[in-house]
């Protein structure tokens, strides 16, 4: 067995001028920058804040109206959180099925695609006229547009599993159910955790364009009521509370990832 | 724990057009240590799996202790070992070894005294045995190949089984890694007295260790060869009543094979 090396010395002694900066502080600098040629570019185009804002003027809005935006935002999250469970549920539940009847596959898979395919853009105002103003065509839309991106991945990772494993447990006569219970499902978690990165935040544009089609309430309205007043610092300010909120939600699925992974464990 | 008797009564095995076993005979004594010995693809792990009952042989019948193998799978007195360690790769090693125990008692029909070996030994026991103890808490893929043969190895002996069926376990070993392995696995064997079905192409391994060598030919599998080994242990590779063993064997599966062993 090889030993990995116990740990590998930092060089405590360099002097801090001479370190290479972090990549944390290298993103900082680099986003700093970015909105210090934003502002300043505004400023000395003397272009006009209904076509383009600068960083100060959205900042400045969204000073004013935070609890507006916040409460807005909550709606919207809310929403998407909601579809991104219920289609997570449909999708890891299809998978399930297809897992243990492979006679499904065809048909499950068929109808899947078929829905997949139906742009959301053109059902989610049907959804509205149906379901009204309020979180549930949102919901429906997200669900709609999450589940097949999980559906893909967790049946990939139920079958990718390791036929030496299999083929022990069934030496010890596992059911089927026992086989899906003590290799799959946790062979499946990299699979798994690939779909909610790439869902998570699909999921809140999803409820973000469905609150365009109609909305008593949420970010998509808040965006929706700017644009319509040629409001662009509210427009930006919506879209920055957009982005902020994504942003966490994907680093929340990376650091449960993060969490529940073995692969680093025990290489001390 | 004793070991079981093992027949193959007239076992043919068919894949497709591809027949992997033909018309196979073999009685195989309670404890008996029997290596089978044949080039690749010659359905030696076939073999295997038919003793195991995950394969129904195609003509002809697979008997533990006079009874279907799968009856004696569904108690788990079947032990399985193949080439790779199969160890779950998201479980430490003594999480591993519990693994064999969680099934069982998932399991409502089986009684207490089917479990009875593993209350017996503990995992840690088990862990010792075979030399693991302190890396019960070590994920697998931290661990030497021989590490991981040796966790699957107290795996299997968690369950107390009366038959090992082993499939070239220590075939991706090195060579010294794989030598001291078979050695502990003989003193295991005389520990529990299990019957052992040991598959490998390695002949000077399967001399070494078994007390019958079954001789396969290539495409379709039937029996060749039948040797008993009564060397006495440990078994000297050198000597020459060894090289005298492993020199019939290999005459006998060169003939079969026209050299292409």
């Amino acid at each position: 067995m090889s030993n990995p090396p116990a740990s590998i010395p930092r060089r405590a002694s360099v002097p801090f001028r001479l370190r290479a900066p972090s990549g944390r502080v290298v993103a900082v600098l680099l986003v700093g920058l970015v909105l210090a040629g934003w502002e300043t570019a505004v400023t000395l185009l003397q272009t006009p804040v209904y076509l383009v804002p600068g960083p100060s003027a959205i900042v400045r809005y969204l000073a004013a109206h935070w609890q507006t935006l916040l409460a807005a935002g909550g709606v919207t999250l809310a929403e998407a959180m909601t579809g991104l469970v219920l289609g997570t549920a449909v999708g890891l539940s299809l998978a399930v099925l297809i897992t243990f009847w492979a006679r499904l596959e065809q048909g499950v898979l068929s109808l899947a695609i078929l829905v997949k395919s139906t742009p959301v853009i053109a059902i989610a105002p049907i959804l509205t006229i149906w379901l009204g103003f309020g979180p549930a065509p949102k919901v429906v839309v997200t669900a709609l547009l999450t589940f097949f991106p999980v559906l893909v991945n967790a049946l990939s990772g139920f079958r990718d599993v390791d036929e030496a494993i299999v083929e022990y447990l069934r030496s010890l006569d596992a059911s089927p159910r026992e086989i899906f219970w003590y290799a799959r499902w946790p062979g499946a978690r990299p699979y798994l955790f690939a779909a909610l990165k790439v869902v998570t935040p699909l999921a809140m544009i999803a409820a973000v364009v469905a609150e365009w089609m109609g909305a008593s309430s949420g970010l998509g309205r808040q965006m929706w009521l700017a644009y319509a007043n040629l409001n662009m610092p509210g427009l930006f300010a919506a879209v920055f509370v957009l982005t902020i909120l994504s942003t966490s939600l994907y680093q929340g699925v990376m650091r449960l990832e993060g969490r529940l992974s073995w692969e680093e464990i025990g290489e001390q | 724990m004793n070991g079981v008797d093992v027949q193959f009564r007239n076992v043919t095995q068919v894949f497709g057009a591809l027949v992997a076993l033909r018309e196979v005979e073999l009685a195989v004594q309670p404890g008996a240590f029997v290596s089978i010995v044949g080039p690749s693809g010659c359905g030696k792990s076939t073999l295997l799996r038919l003793a195991a009952g995950l394969l129904t042989p195609s003509a002809g019948e697979a008997l533990l202790g006079g009874r279907p193998p799968q009856q004696l799978r569904a108690q788990k007195q079947i032990g399985w070992m193949a080439q790779r360690p199969a160890l779950l790769p998201w479980r430490t090693v003594r999480q591993n070894v519990l693994l064999p125990q969680q099934l069982t008692m998932n399991n409502e029909q089986l009684t207490i005294n089917d479990s009875q070996f593993i209350i017996h030994y503990s995992p840690d026991e088990l862990l010792k045995l075979v030399g693991l103890f302190e890396f019960a808490d070590a994920y697998p893929h931290t661990l030497s190949g021989g590490m991981q043969q040796r966790a699957a190895l107290a795996r299997m002996l968690a369950i107390g089984a009366s038959l090992w069926l082993m499939d070239e376990p220590f075939a991706a070993l090195d060579e010294l890694t794989r030598e001291s392995l078979g050695g502990e696995l003989l003193a295991l064997w005389r520990q529990f007295r299990p019957t052992v079905l040991w598959v490998t192409h390695h002949l000077a391994e399967a001399v070494r260790l078994s007390d019958r060598i079954i001789l396969l030919s290539p495409r379709p599998g039937m029996i060749c060869g039948d040797i008993p080994v009564t060397l006495p242990h440990p078994r000297d590779d050198t000597a020459p009543a060894f090289q005298d063993v492993l020199r019939r064997a290999r005459s006998i599966l060169q003939a079969e094979g026209n050299g292409r062993v």
